[in-house]
């Protein structure tokens, strides 16, 4: 009988510290009112914000503060939003983290910056501007803005992004490129990893250059590029058999390789100091 | 809100009283950015200056006939000092090294007139010259940009050096291969976008001054 009691009382005990533990959150919603070409810029320190496309002239904010120690300053002017997470005394990673998930129209231009993130934006036509240090990047289904993203050390992922400007700046986050096309394809990665999956298309001009970082990428076997490859210290090679071109730079075997295939309707430009550079063709089923 | 306005909510910003334009300032504007580093790197040298005793009464009388005469301060009916200014109490406890907050800010300045700047952002030829004749420590700029880091964000330290430890290197590689091969226009490309690098590994150390 002690023993049935004692288990009672436990099970009352897990159920009101769950209770207490649920309502520490804090929810907070907001609606904004916008026009054509609204521009919604969150500053938020600790935690992820997800940001998609599907409200009709209105931007719908869901934050879900983990503690009291963090508060959300929201303003609006015009058709510009902020939204800032303004962490009080005391706060820390834990206690300090807000979630967003927002909604916006799809021609939305949004601008995000976070420590932890991760970052999560898709189906937009605007502008996209993410600023991280250590949070995770993913970027899915945009088409015809811009797209600059900064990391020090957060994973990048694009997927299907097409007729952008894509300028992406990674210290040491590994960044990978899925189906991404556009007039300019740019990434400038110091010691993370560069990874492209996609058929060069658009006519454009990619650029993927590295310091220590390898670059890995893979292209159809009718592509329509004109593609230059050096490494300094580093293994370069293509699957590819490319018309060769004249080039400024003497060329080295295992070093560099130069050349076209097919129209050479896009630029492609692969340097690597130290990092591998492997040309890939995609095998098809 | 104009630096003036800013300059105004700071004593009370600094015991934690931030207001959002407060916060908009501070992410816009890169002078004032600037000096609430260098203002909480003295009040951090200030609080690890040994302990010098109390000063004597009569410190104490001549700080209050010189802040008498300037209008700072006036006596009142009461007989107790009314401050025209009225200055917080941690501003007040910084007062109370007159000697040190001097001392400290004619190394801030001298550290200032050196070329650090307003901005800790380099200019690439600066940065070149700096970087080359500080290798492998780390150049004025870098540690200046790691105390800063260090006093507010103490957790992101370690990893803002390793980040500028890498950044240098790559400059360091790409100088090597534009001296190499002046003409190359890889090796070009590879110094810019390693000050690239540089100058956004700087911009994130500041933007990342948000609470």
């Amino acid at each position: 009988m002690l023993s049935r009691q004692r288990a009672a009382q436990l099970v009352i005990l897990v159920v009101l510290v769950g209770v207490v533990l649920a309502t520490a959150e804090d929810r907070k919603e907001y609606r904004f009112k916008v026009r054509k070409g609204a521009s919604i810029s969150v500053v938020n320190q600790y935690g992820p914000i997800s940001v998609k496309a599907g409200a009709r002239k209105q931007v719908l904010v869901t934050a879900i503060l983990r503690s009291d120690k963090v508060e959300i300053d929201q303003g609006q002017s015009g058709s510009r939003i902020t939204l800032l997470s303004h962490l009080l005394p005391g706060a820390d990673a834990t206690s300090g983290q807000v979630e967003y998930q927002i909604v916006v129209p799809t021609d939305a231009s949004v601008t995000l910056r976070s420590t932890t993130g991760p970052l999560h934006v898709e189906k937009l036509h605007g502008d996209v501007i993410l600023e991280s240090n250590t949070a995770n990047v993913d970027l899915r289904d945009l088409a015809n803005g811009h797209v600059h993203v900064k990391t020090l050390n957060g994973l990048v992922t694009l997927t299907n992004i097409v007729d952008g400007h894509v300028e992406i700046t990674s210290l040491g986050g590994d960044v990978m490129l899925n189906a991404v096309s556009g007039p300019l394809v740019e990434v400038n990665s110091s010691s993370g990893k560069i990874n492209y999956d996609g058929d060069f298309g658009g006519e454009g001009e990619y650029s993927l250059t590295s310091h220590t970082g390898d670059i890995e990428a893979t292209a159809p076997g009718d592509a329509s590029i004109d593609v230059t490859a050096r490494s300094e210290q580093g293994k370069v090679i293509s699957d590819f058999s490319l018309q060769p071109k004249h080039t400024s730079f003497p060329m080295r075997a295992g070093s560099a390789f130069a050349g076209t295939m097919g129209k050479a309707a896009s630029s492609v430009r692969l340097f690597s100091f130290s990092g591998k550079i492997h040309l890939k063709k995609r095998q098809t089923n | 809100m104009t630096c003036a306005e800013f300059e105004q909510v700071l004593p009370d910003a600094s015991e934690g009283n931030r207001e959002f334009e407060y916060e908009q300032h501070l992410r816009s504007c890169s002078a004032c950015r600037s000096l609430v580093a260098d203002l909480n790197a003295i009040s951090q040298q200030a609080r690890d200056l040994p302990d010098c005793g109390d000063p004597s009464p009569r410190v104490w009388n001549s700080i209050e006939i010189a802040l008498t005469r300037e209008g700072i301060i006036r006596p009142s009916s009461r007989g107790e000092l009314a401050s025209v200014h009225r200055f917080p109490t941690r501003w007040r406890s910084a007062w109370l090294l007159p000697a040190a907050a001097a001392l400290l800010v004619t190394a801030g300045v001298v550290r200032y007139e050196r070329g650090t700047g307003p901005s800790v952002m380099p200019n690439a030829p600066d940065a070149t010259a700096q970087v080359a004749s500080m290798r492998p420590e780390q150049s004025p700029d870098d540690r200046q940009l790691i105390e800063s880091v260090a006093l507010r964000m103490p957790a992101m330290k370690a990893s803002y050096e390793a980040n500028l430890q890498d950044v240098n290197s790559y400059i360091r590689d790409a100088e090597q291969s534009v001296k190499n091969n002046p003409n190359d226009e890889a090796a070009q490309q590879y110094l810019s976008n390693a000050y690239e690098q540089r100058e956004m590994v700087y911009e994130m150390a500041e933007e990342r001054s948000l609470p």
